[in-house]
């Protein structure tokens, strides 16, 4: 990205005139890697572009721009500063707004739904999610690969969890901002994940955050990466409104993936075209939490007290946190765990990208993307490593599934060597006693 | 926030070979840049230098050094040291060369059949570079690949003035198993399929039909392979029964991608770090040093602290020294001054003679220091006073200023520590 010009930021296909042709964004894209079907970022991208316009329709020339996976190295590769995954979202949502979607993709993008009929029914949806004949029929009903990344349902969503401790969901007055965080939790932490909300958490105050818990829905990242733009807004415009107010106070919103907080920073301007003062205003106070842990150490600030884990680690790190432009602060935080040998995977992409994946026309695709990330991990299981580790959820549901290694957030590690930490305090207080 | 030793700002040759040096030597290294840069439009071989009339590369060192402010005025002592330190390197990551600077400069073919003098070049074009000794040249094509055109640069080189030349010049075009399925045929995705080994012997074998009889060598398009194209261009040569040598097509370069690769692999194996995609938005200085750099990120900035910084981000080609509306070149990270003919010069009535503005650059001293900033180094095609285009010196500028700056670099981080 190299284009500052804030017209382009605001409407990434302005940049596509930078173009010069030299198709590097050709040779790091993952999914024209795995198919000839994908021409590559150029060709549905800067070449396509001057086709495209409001009321081209199906006579625009390139469908193709659907099977991005819009994982965003192109833009990133791009010596000229286009901004090509972002240009190619906009023309599928163009596509989309102009022929409609498929009742599958709209179903997939609503996770919020999901969770709110999975969850308090999460026995019964959840021997669905494991039954063979149960994902064979979905595939063959609704189009989402039997073998697809799915999880599943949380038995008592986070949020319910929250509540039940009686945690904080408004602005409170008296309260230091610099010493408090909004956790964005997000729909996977909410209805599939809440024990990494709850590591989150308590990560957070033992460093000595008081955390606050606002009302918030999905993202909308699902239904932004399907094109979906009216049902994405309507998303973010709720968190907005319902996050701005700490944002402006000064607070810091603190995310558990990095797919949803890279939304906040930047989807919603850039795809979304939210280029208010409230999404300016969250897209600055947001951050990845390990981000924020990283920073809080340059500060001299972290608790450092990580008792060992002496294991091998295998870390992928996400495309939605490459695009973050923070580096890979899990790295740099599993560093201070005694013991702990974790490898960058140094894997463009799982393959997932949200929920590309899950497609039965694109699980092939999504596979044979995260194919040698996979052999990657098994090479470390087979190495000694019992698990491995990633920032975004529906990346870590795909190494799960397509290699059998438990894949956990990178925070999952850090909490487990807080409590051993504690665990190894405690013993030996006994012993002093 | 990430912290280094040295900052370097680029990973085109300079920026990725001085970061090469940096961290081979121990130093804490980090690498910006705003995207993938040059190596994946070059041939992959090493111009050092080959200004016309030049018979080695080392004369041809010479003679540029002679040129008022060209770069090589100062850095020719560095050229030796530079070079075989980056064939040492390369060597090392599976990427030999083969030449040296006191080698002839020999024409060798390109892609559409004209020539041009080299002398140092990656084991797989290596071939082109001996003497042809009565054999012929056949040029092989890929039919539906559609940067390699066989007949029109046999044509073109039957007819050049190829002094020692090959005997005879043929092109042949063969059709590769399954293509004919493909829609998108670039040379990477060719070079991947070669690292197929079951689609390997039968696109081998079909190139072998299609060869004439007689004694030859066979110019291929430079797609025998990426990470594997040792064991691809060997294979070549067996199956063919002729030496067989690459020649780079059109971008994406195969050979800039495996030249690419073997920097960034031996860079992060020396435990540098690498962020590409991330221009430079902010500088902080401290009186006539800079202190941290300030990189674009999907919400603030990402602040990249360093005791020094090396500028390797290109001159007007590769876009680290832009021209305004108003006649004026910045340089765009640093703000730094550049020295640049007036614009009235900037026009010349042959569009095919060497541009007056490819010898904009930053003005440095022996040290590479610009005269505003004193902990900065400037290197690579962001300096002054050379056509490197014409002079085919661009590599080779490159690499010796990047190894002037990494050696000068460790060794005052090493007095630090």
């Amino acid at each position: 990205m190299t284009f500052h010009d804030a017209s382009a930021r605001e409407f990434p296909p302005f940049s596509t005139d930078l173009c010069i042709k030299c198709n590097v964004c050709t040779t790091v894209c993952p999914v024209a890697r795995v198919t000839d079907a994908f021409p590559g970022p150029k060709y549905v991208g800067p070449q396509a572009q001057r086709f495209r316009g409001p009321g081209v329709g199906s006579d625009a020339p390139d469908h193709t721009v659907d099977l991005c996976s819009g994982c965003g190295i192109c833009t990133r590769a791009c010596p000229a500063g286009v901004l090509i995954a972002e240009t190619n979202n906009r023309a599928r949502a163009l596509i989309v707004s102009e022929r409609g979607s498929s009742f599958r993709n709209r179903l997939i993008s609503d996770t919020d739904l999901m969770g709110r009929f999975g969850v308090p029914l999460a026995p019964l949806a959840n021997i669905g999610l494991r039954n063979r004949l149960a994902r064979w029929m979905g595939e063959k009903l609704l189009g989402i690969h039997r073998r697809g990344p799915l999880t599943t349902f949380a038995r008592r969503s986070f949020r319910s969890w929250w509540k039940g401790r009686g945690g904080a969901t408004a602005l409170q007055a008296g309260v230091d901002p610099a010493r408090t965080v909004v956790y964005f939790h997000g729909c996977a932490v909410n209805s599939f994940e809440p024990d990494l909300g709850r590591d989150a958490v308590e990560i957070l105050e033992r460093n000595g955050f008081t955390v606050i818990v606002p009302p918030q829905e999905c993202c909308g990242l699902p239904f932004i990466s399907n094109g979906l733009y009216e049902q994405a807004r309507a998303k973010a415009r709720r968190n907005l409104s319902s996050l701005a107010v700490f944002a402006r106070a000064g607070y810091r919103i603190v995310g558990t993936s990095t797919s949803c907080t890279h939304a906040l920073k930047a989807e919603y301007r850039e795809m979304l075209d939210l280029a208010d003062a409230d999404a300016s205003a969250v897209a600055d106070a947001t951050w990845d939490v390990c981000e924020l842990l990283l920073d809080l150490h340059d500060r001299g600030e972290l608790d450092t007290g990580f008792a060992p884990i002496a294991e091998p680690l295998p870390y992928h790190p996400p495309c939605q946190l490459k695009s973050h432009g923070i580096g890979t602060p899990a790295m740099d935080l599993f560093a201070l765990v005694p013991g702990l040998r974790a490898v960058d995977s140094d894997h463009d992409c799982c393959g997932a990208a949200g929920t590309y994946g899950l497609k039965a026309e694109r699980w092939q695709i999504a596979q044979d993307v995260g194919a040698p990330l996979f052999e990657k991990v098994r090479a470390a299981r087979r190495a000694g490593a019992s698990r491995a580790a990633c920032d975004s959820e529906t990346c870590r549901w795909q190494i799960e599934q397509s290699t059998g290694v438990p894949t956990v957030h990178p925070i999952t590690i850090l909490a487990e060597s807080y409590r051993r930490a504690d665990a190894d305090r405690d013993r030996s207080w006994r012993r002093v006693v | 926030m990430p912290r280094a030793d040295v900052v370097v700002i680029g990973a085109g040759l300079a920026g990725l070979s001085c970061a090469a040096e940096l961290a081979e030597a121990g130093v804490r290294v980090f690498v910006a840049a705003k995207g993938m840069a040059t190596t994946h439009w070059t041939h992959g071989g090493l111009d050092v230098a080959a200004p016309s009339g030049a018979r080695s590369v080392r004369e041809g060192i010479r003679r540029l050094a002679t040129i008022n402010a060209h770069p090589y005025q100062t850095l020719a002592a560095d050229t030796e040291g530079a070079v075989t330190a980056h064939l040492a390197r390369m060597a090392s990551a599976g990427l030999p060369h083969a030449g040296t600077l006191d080698d002839a400069l020999v024409p060798v073919p390109t892609a559409i059949g004209s020539l041009r003098p080299a002398a140092i070049l990656p084991s797989a074009q290596a071939a082109a570079l001996d003497e042809w000794a009565g054999e012929g040249i056949v040029l092989v094509g890929v039919q539906r690949f559609r940067d390699s055109w066989a007949a029109y640069a046999a044509r073109n080189l039957a007819s050049a003035a190829w002094a020692g030349g090959p005997a005879e010049v043929h092109g042949v075009t063969v059709e590769l198993p399954g293509l004919e399925r493909l829609h998108n045929i670039a040379p990477h995705v060719l070079a991947r399929l070669f690292q197929d080994a079951g689609w390997r012997s039968r696109a081998l074998a079909a190139i072998a039909r299609a060869l004439p009889s007689g004694a030859q060598r066979v110019a291929v398009p430079a797609v025998l392979g990426i990470e594997a194209h040792a064991e691809v261009h060997a294979e070549a040569e067996r199956v063919l029964g002729h030496r067989v040598f690459e020649v780079a097509s059109l971008p994406p370069s195969v050979p800039g991608l495996r030249l690419f690769e073997a920097l960034r692999q031996r860079i992060l194996a020396a435990g540098g770090r690498i962020q590409i995609g991330f221009d430079v938005v902010d500088v902080e200085r401290a009186g006539r040093r800079v202190v941290a750099i300030h990189t674009e990120a999907a919400s603030r900035t990402l602040r990249i602290g360093g005791d020094a910084f090396v500028l390797a981000t290109g001159g007007l080609a590769g876009a680290g020294i832009r021209a305004l509306h108003d006649g004026s070149l910045v340089e765009r990270v640093l703000g730094l001054r550049v020295q640049a003919p007036p614009p009235d010069a900037w026009f010349s009535d042959d569009p095919l003679e060497p541009h007056p503005l490819e010898a904009a650059g930053i003005e440095v001293g022996e040290d590479l220091a610009p005269a505003e900033l004193e902990n900065v180094r400037v290197i690579g095609s962001a300096l002054p006073g050379m056509h490197y285009l014409d002079e085919r010196c661009g590599d080779g500028v490159a690499l010796a200023s990047a190894y002037r700056a990494a050696r000068s670099l460790a060794a005052s981080t090493a007095v630090a520590a």
